[in-house]
């Protein structure tokens, strides 16, 4: 080998940096939760959990990690099963499957504050395309397949289509209704994160040996489905948990849509924590409970990555 | 069996146009309004394109220009008038400073630590690779109430190093150079001592070449994420417009939706968001190798 001392000053950058930018604030988020500091503040005092305590205790709080779960829960599973559905449905095509991927991928790339502003216009009550399209369907096929008109238990003349026809095309103003605010803005999410989803299982579908399929056809797995159950899902586990994984964090950093769209409301069902952080500790300089979210949300995402790595990873493996 | 393979494909084909068309929908939406008149989009008439009737442009009067400027087709008048309203070039080039300072930044950083962690024997080496893992479990939008406050106490709110400085260390970088460090052959590097190379000129003469793939792969990452990012300009930079990034210039534009035109504003924010989404389509393969290969933020 070589005695040089060259890999101090490779090493040390790098090193400084990670300390200071990434392992102090975790310290300096969790000391300051402890405290009342403000920021301006020459002085502060040491109180203890107090700062947690109003974390769980206080509505707007529980509203908050309400509006996240809600978020997490709905919008993960239903961009993952989609781009699971949209790859397999790529993977099978004859041709047309590069235009599409093309196209599923652009919401990835493209600004989202951008697209947050677009969605806001397309489902405006006056000025959007969706509501426009709605009304233009009223008493048509439009109205039947939308309104649910074909599901036995819905009656045709008391359906949420039917009925806004009938008020003069009242028709939901999505995002800044209570009812509809939160789902409006779980669309958004989903519309943006599962082309990405798609395009990793693309990647997980191409490593799938053809041979298998054959084993299984051979074993009597005939029907689509049951060979989908055999090779397939099971095959594709490591990227499944991958997607899982890097769609959760994401998602649980959602910010960009509800700054420029819903400012957490209406009555705060749109509240989720990165808004809450900034929110508090930025626009009302209230930095300490700003922290305790800080070290909330922290907590979240490590629990989940350890549980990727070291509880589920060990199961995956075929 | 021939039949039935056709009607097949035809389903498929249709559930993803269905979906193609809900996917595009906002882009239509936004090209559109950067495209008509004020009437044409508050009466949703005109199509893709709207009529282009020439015609004079009342705000455009108020503002204070010649009625002769002002009368012109909506689609002229959308995209000249977006110019004049704000220095919509200034945030493109603050937008080009920041995502590539910090891309330079990251990869001189990284490219040493990580040759070092691939092909340098050291004591601690263990451990500092067992930070560099640690390190990537931190999601820095998480921390960015601490780094706020830090950038705040060093007075350096509202400045380009707020923007740079806390993406300067990209642990993530660190792991996929190190990783791919570890595939290329020590005789490379022996010969290249022999040669009598400093440890230094390995690195950027005997590895970076090599590793071309990767830090391309690695620069569209870091590209995307950063000049597409909101929330870290949002929190830095309050109030000065020489600092804004192409994303809070979007949200300058906006100004609400009973702001007076749309046509402009909707035009100011397809020419900041257009350069990317031209790149992506220029080099397609290439961006979604680097999105998923790195699928980290």
């Amino acid at each position: 080998m070589h005695n040089s001392k060259a890999h101090i000053w490779f090493i040390a950058p790098a090193i400084i940096l990670m300390i200071i930018i990434l392992i102090f604030p975790l310290f300096l988020a969790g000391g300051i939760s402890f405290t009342d500091y403000n920021l301006g503040n020459k002085s502060l005092e040491w109180i203890g959990l107090e700062n947690y305590e109003k974390m769980f205790s206080r509505k707007t709080y529980v509203k908050m990690i309400w509006a996240t779960a809600t978020y997490v829960i709905v919008v993960v599973p239903i961009s993952v099963v989609l781009g699971l559905c949209a790859a397999m449905l790529l993977n099978s095509l004859r041709f047309g499957a590069d235009i599409y991927k093309t196209i599923f991928f652009l919401p990835v790339m493209a600004t989202l504050l951008a697209m947050a502003i677009a969605w806001e216009f397309t489902l405006h009550p006056t000025l959007g395309i969706v509501n426009n399209f709605l009304a233009n369907g009223c008493g048509g096929v439009r109205e039947f397949i939308l309104g649910l008109h074909w599901l036995p238990w819905v009656d045709s003349q008391q359906s949420w289509y039917h009925v806004a026809c009938e008020n003069n095309m009242d028709f939901p103003y999505w995002l800044k209704e209570k009812g509809t605010a939160i789902w409006t803005i779980c669309f958004i999410g989903i519309w943006q994160a599962f082309g990405f989803n798609m395009v990793l299982y693309l990647a997980g579908l191409t490593g799938i040996p053809r041979e298998l399929y054959q084993a299984a056809e051979m074993d009597g797995a005939k029907s689509t489905w049951e060979q989908f159950k055999l090779v397939t899902w099971p095959m594709l586990g490591p990227t499944t948990l991958f997607v899982v994984t890097i769609t959760t964090i994401r998602t649980f950093q959602v910010f960009d849509t509800i700054e420029i769209l819903t400012k957490g409301g209406p009555s705060k069902t749109t509240y989720v924590m990165m808004y809450a952080i900034f929110e508090k500790a930025i626009q009302q300089n209230l930095t300490s409970i700003g922290a305790a979210i800080t070290v909330v949300f922290i907590g979240f995402i490590l629990i989940l990555t350890f549980f990727q790595r070291y509880v589920i990873e060990k199961r995956v493996h075929y | 069996m021939q039949a039935k393979q056709y009607i097949g494909e035809g389903w498929k084909h249709s559930i993803l146009i269905i979906g193609a068309i809900v996917v595009l929908l906002p882009f239509y939406m936004m090209v559109s309004m950067s495209l008509k008149s004020q009437q044409e989009i508050q009466s949703i008439s005109g199509g893709l394109i709207g009529a282009q009737e020439v015609q004079t442009f009342p705000v455009c009067v108020k503002t204070g220009y010649s009625e002769e400027t002002c009368t012109t087709k909506p689609y002229i008048y959308n995209y000249w008038f977006a110019f004049e309203k704000a220095p919509i070039p200034r945030y493109l080039m603050n937008g080009v400073i920041v995502t590539l300072s910090i891309f330079i930044i990251q990869v001189l950083v990284a490219m040493p630590c990580a040759y070092a962690l691939a092909k340098l024997r050291f004591y601690g080496r263990e451990f500092v690779f067992s930070m560099v893992l640690f390190c990537l479990l931190i999601p820095v939008h998480g921390i960015a109430l601490p780094l706020y406050i830090m950038l705040a106490q060093a007075g350096l709110v509202d400045t380009y190093s707020a923007l740079i400085l806390p993406w300067t260390i990209s642990v993530f970088g660190i792991f996929l150079m190190r990783q791919f460090f570890m595939t290329v052959p020590d005789e490379l590097i022996d010969a290249a001592r022999m040669d009598g190379m400093g440890e230094y000129s390995i690195v950027w003469k005997v590895m970076l070449p090599t590793a071309i793939p990767a830090l391309l792969a690695f620069a569209i990452f870091s590209v995307v994420a950063h000049w597409n990012d909101y929330f870290w300009p949002r929190m830095v930079i309050t109030g000065n417009r020489d600092l804004f990034t192409p994303p809070l210039g979007i949200r300058e534009f906006r100004g609400g939706i009973d702001s007076d035109e749309f046509g402009p504003m909707m035009a100011s924010i397809v020419t900041v968001t257009v350069p990317l989404i031209v790149a992506f389509i220029i080099a397609q393969k290439r961006f979604i190798e680097g999105i998923t290969l790195t699928g980290m933020k």
